[in-house]
């Protein structure tokens, strides 16, 4: 049989292997959409994505490689647990497993390359999978391959020094020596047979030479290194600049760009890799634990044990130096572990709870008490900051949807984005992103019109999304308004008159009409669109939103655009709080919510509502509302809050002042409590209700309307 | 004379393309399914060279590995184990049965080649 | 001592870790009583870092012994090895 016939049956082979593959892919990547966190899911599709990756690159088939590569890439990040798996993550993953299988069906045809409208839908699925991408390698395998050769060569000074077992373990040094000659020139070897002992004690299976070489090579070090991986651990193996070269090297690191790490200098400057500096560390550690002092400089290590000569290490120092002179306020960052930080912030959140005990204890007096309280608040104000994230990324991701969805619904739109430097926290970004997915398709979908339309209206025939975030009063408000028809008042009248939402003789102001889009199993549009076609609706919106202790709010103009207002808390660790007190119980309400409080004013009151300054406020009792035994309090007060724009009082027996509170969140007990949206435990040990001040409200005026109803 | 090389893998198309590649590159190849009947084929030839596999029916291989050593012949044999990025306690397993090379999963061809090269010439 | 004669001897197969062990011995007995010795390689088909340091380690006990010690004739692949080993072969 040739060599062609043997790859024809190998490639059937592979074939039906990576049917199975795709199919794989494709039912798991459902089944996700149905259940977006099954982790052994999610390890299957990763698998399958990985093992196509393999077969194919086992066959060369660039294409496949590529493309999977990135396919592989997302699911990684997903497996991770760096990437959440949302609808629109799924419906970009898809059809990529379908161009996959598309490929993999031409490949059963004898095509082993994709045509050009194959190759053009792969690239344009994997700039839809762009936005899930982070900045990671992307398809590195392939592209190591076209950089070498590139690389200018250099001259290395290798020296070999095998571990006795390496001929017994079937490892033979003069082979690798060989092999080297297929990387560079090999020359000047010379054998050290110093290591030979006498005549009789030598153990013909055992190792006693060394080694000394000189390599011309444009291969990088890591490649070099990677020739003796195999032998790596039980020899030792020094590769190193040769002597003619190293003004080259201290010439190239003092051009290199900023440091302040000699590991990273050095290791750019490609003297060091990664490994070698990894095992200096680690010798450098073992060193200062040994002799119980400070650890010695690494390069000191490096230089000590033949890694890399003096004058590098020396250029590299004067690097590291110059760097710490030169910067002034460069903002540096760094990566930390999720976990380690939300540990901190949970600390801290104990920390507030203590504070706010000794605060109830020893009262507001004392100096060292307040400078005690600044530096608990300080400390809890940069704890938080660590988990700020500039919303913006999230934003752009929109680009690519906006662009989609047009192309889709043969509209023209352009996406502005301000305000992404708004700092929120990094748990909240990742959840408020699906709303904003669903805000974003709505507003194409409904809001913008049809270009035709548009002229017809005497606009631009591009209509404009603009997508704004900003700080404002603690919150983070993020806007997504469109420059379309606006909201019909009559035509949403009409639908909720129709679903029974209001009544037919209901007088209702704009506003109100307005809400009434964010009521469940509302929807304006006449014909669903494939789009919106995933029964997430304005009230799944605004369930979320409140569910972020945010609120919703929408302003629309008829014929000149929409803009839907999301206003959300900065972060969903920590609360301002004021702390009443209901008989035996405690309730805290968040802070942003209260507007004021007054007396409950004594006497025969009208049936739940007092009047304030001349206007009707209706106020629920907290003791009825969560069956409190006992007698109310003789002066009892009212905390007024607010919540899109309606005003609600509280009926508490008394006032406990403001504090701030960490959130636990509640177990499955309370989990049917709509109004509770968490607990936390007091200075006292108590533990203390937080109110959830939507749903409280909310599920009041509709009990109230209920009853109006019913006395009509 | 050629250098014969044993691949042992329960994948077809891996013991097809390794073969392929490998014998492009001028070595001699056998093929084994899984552990079992690979170290049947170890007797009466000459082979320079393991690849396997470790997870396969049969026979595993790193009982294959360990069975292998215990063999006159195949006491210095150079031994190539076939480990995947999530398996470094195999990998380490592999190593103390006496496979000190690996290539890992999933690879190219190429890559296998200079495995393959690093320890023997064809 | 010099009186005595130049002994050869043909090594064939291999002179790998296979065969190191009884090739040690081979040397090293030629080498006993001799007055030098030339090792003919052009049997030999494969030489390893093992089949190497036998030499090696041969050569040693030759000019421990002040005798001439010579490699002849290596085929083309072994002669590749002793040149990167750095051992040219010497000219009879």
């Amino acid at each position: 049989m040739s060599t062609d016939d043997d790859m024809r049956e190998a490639l059937d082979t592979f074939v039906t292997e990576a049917r199975d593959l795709v199919q794989q892919l494709e039912e798991g990547l459902l089944d996700l959409e149905v259940r977006p966190a099954a982790a052994d899911t999610v390890n299957t599709v990763f698998r399958a994505a990985h093992t196509l990756k393999g077969s194919s690159g086992l066959f060369g088939l660039r294409h496949l490689v590529q493309f999977t590569h990135v396919v592989e890439t997302v699911l990684g990040s997903v497996r991770e647990g760096d990437l959440e798996v949302s609808p629109g993550l799924v419906s970009a993953l898809l059809p990529c497993a379908d161009h996959i299988g598309t490929m993999i069906e031409g490949l059963a045809g004898g095509r082993l390359e994709p045509d050009a409208a194959q190759a053009a839908e792969g690239a344009a699925l994997l700039a839809g999978l762009e936005p899930y991408l982070g900045d990671g390698p992307g398809a590195t395998a392939v592209r190591h391959a076209e950089d070498a050769g590139a690389a200018p060569e250099r001259s290395w000074r290798l020296s070999l020094r095998f571990g006795a077992d390496c001929l017994r373990n079937g490892m033979d040094p003069l082979s690798f020596l060989r092999y080297l000659g297929s990387i560079g020139t090999v020359s000047r070897v010379s054998v050290d047979d110093s290591g030979l002992p006498a005549a009789e004690q030598m153990d013909p299976e055992t190792c006693y030479l060394a080694f000394e070489a000189e390599l011309l090579s444009g291969a990088p070090k890591e490649e070099i290194e990677a020739v003796f991986e195999f032998v790596r651990e039980d020899s030792d193996i020094r590769i190193v600049p040769a002597e003619h070269q190293l003004d080259a090297y201290v010439r190239a690191i003092r051009a290199m760009p900023e440091s302040d790490r000699v590991g990273d200098v050095l290791i750019s400057s490609g003297a060091v890799t990664e490994l070698e500096m990894a095992e200096a560390l680690h010798i450098q550690q073992e060193q200062a634990v040994r002799s119980g002092t400070r650890p010695v400089p690494i390069g000191e290590i490096l230089v000590e044990h033949g890694i890399v000569p003096r004058p590098i290490v020396d250029a590299a120092l004067n690097r590291q130096r110059k760097t710490i002179e030169t910067r002034s306020q460069d903002t540096q960052t760094i990566r930390i572990d999720a976990a380690r930080l939300d540990r901190l912030i949970d600390l801290v959140g104990e920390l507030v709870i203590a504070q706010s005990s000794t605060g109830l204890r020893a009262g507001a007096g004392g100096e060292a008490q307040s400078e005690v309280m600044r530096l608990v608040d300080e400390v809890r104000h940069s704890a938080l900051a660590l988990r700020m994230v500039p919303i913006g990324t999230t934003l752009r991701r929109f680009e690519r949807v906006v662009r989609d969805v047009c192309v889709e619904l043969g509209k023209e739109v352009s996406l502005v984005i301000t305000g992404g430097d708004a700092e929120m926290d990094k748990a909240l970004v990742e959840r408020i992103s699906d709303p904003l997915l669903h805000l974003v398709r709505n507003s194409l979908d409904h809001g913008i019109e049809a270009p035709a339309e548009r002229r017809r209206h005497g606009k631009a025939a591009q209509g404009t999304l603009r997508l704004n975030a900003y700080h404002d009063a603690g919150n983070i408000v993020i806007e997504v308004g469109d420059d379309g028809r606006g909201l019909d008042r009559e035509k949403i009248l009409a639908k909720a008159v129709e679903r029974g939402v209001v009544d037919a003789d209901a007088v209702l102001t704009d506003a109100e009409v307005h809400d009434l889009i964010f009521e469940p199993g509302f929807s304006t549009a006449s014909t669903v669109s494939s789009l919106s076609g995933r029964g997430v609706g304005m009230d799944v919106v605004r369930r979320n939103v409140t569910g972020l202790r945010g609120s919703i709010e929408v302003e629309t103009t008829r014929g000149a655009g929409t803009t839907i207002r999301i206003r959300l808390p900065l972060t969903l660790a920590i609360i301002d709080g004021f702390l009443v007190g209901v008989g035996p119980s405690s309730f805290i309400v968040p802070l942003d919510r209260v507007t004021e409080i007054v007396e409950l004013p004594s006497g025969p009151l009208g049936r739940d509502c007092m009047n304030l300054r001349g206007e009707v406020l209706p106020f629920i009792r907290l003791r009825d509302l969560f069956d409190i035994p006992g007698e109310p309090a003789r002066r009892q007060s009212v905390v007024i809050v607010e919540q899109s724009g309606q005003r609600t009082g509280l009926v508490v027996d008394a006032l406990l002042g403001e504090l701030q509170t960490v959130i636990k969140p509640l177990g499955v007990l309370f989990s049917g409590l709509s109004c509770i949206s968490g607990s936390t435990i007091l200075g006292s040990g108590e533990i203390a209700l937080i109110l959830d001040v939507g749903p409280l409200v909310a599920d009041h005026s509709e009990r109230e309307h209920v009853r109006a109803r019913r006395a009509a | 004379m050629a250098k014969t090389i044993l691949i042992v893998d329960d994948s077809a198309s891996v013991r097809q393309v390794v073969s392929i590649a490998l014998k492009g590159a001028g070595y001699d190849v056998i093929a084994g399914v899984d552990g079992k009947d690979a170290l049947a084929k170890l007797n009466g030839q000459r082979i320079h060279l393991i690849i396997s596999d470790v997870n396969m029916p049969n026979m595993d291989g790193i009982t294959f590995v360990a069975e292998a050593r215990k063999l006159p012949a195949y006491k210095f044999t150079p031994i190539i184990m076939l480990t995947t990025e999530s398996q470094e306690d195999k990998k380490r397993q592999a190593q103390a049965a006496g496979a000190k090379a690996w290539v890992t999963k999933p690879f190219q061809p190429e890559q296998m080649l200079s495995a393959v090269a690093k320890l023997i010439a064809p | 001592m010099s009186t005595r004669e130049l002994r050869r001897i043909a090594l064939d197969g291999e002179l790998t870790i296979m065969t190191a062990a009884e090739q040690k011995e081979r040397l090293l007995a030629a080498l006993q009583g001799s007055g030098g010795l030339r090792v003919d390689l052009s049997g030999v088909e494969e030489l390893d870092t093992a089949g190497l340091q036998i030499l090696l380690l041969a050569r040693r006990e030759a000019a421990r012994l002040d005798l001439p010690f010579e490699l002849g004739a290596p085929a083309g692949n072994v002669a590749a090895v002793l040149a990167l080993a750095g051992l040219a072969a010497e000219e009879e």
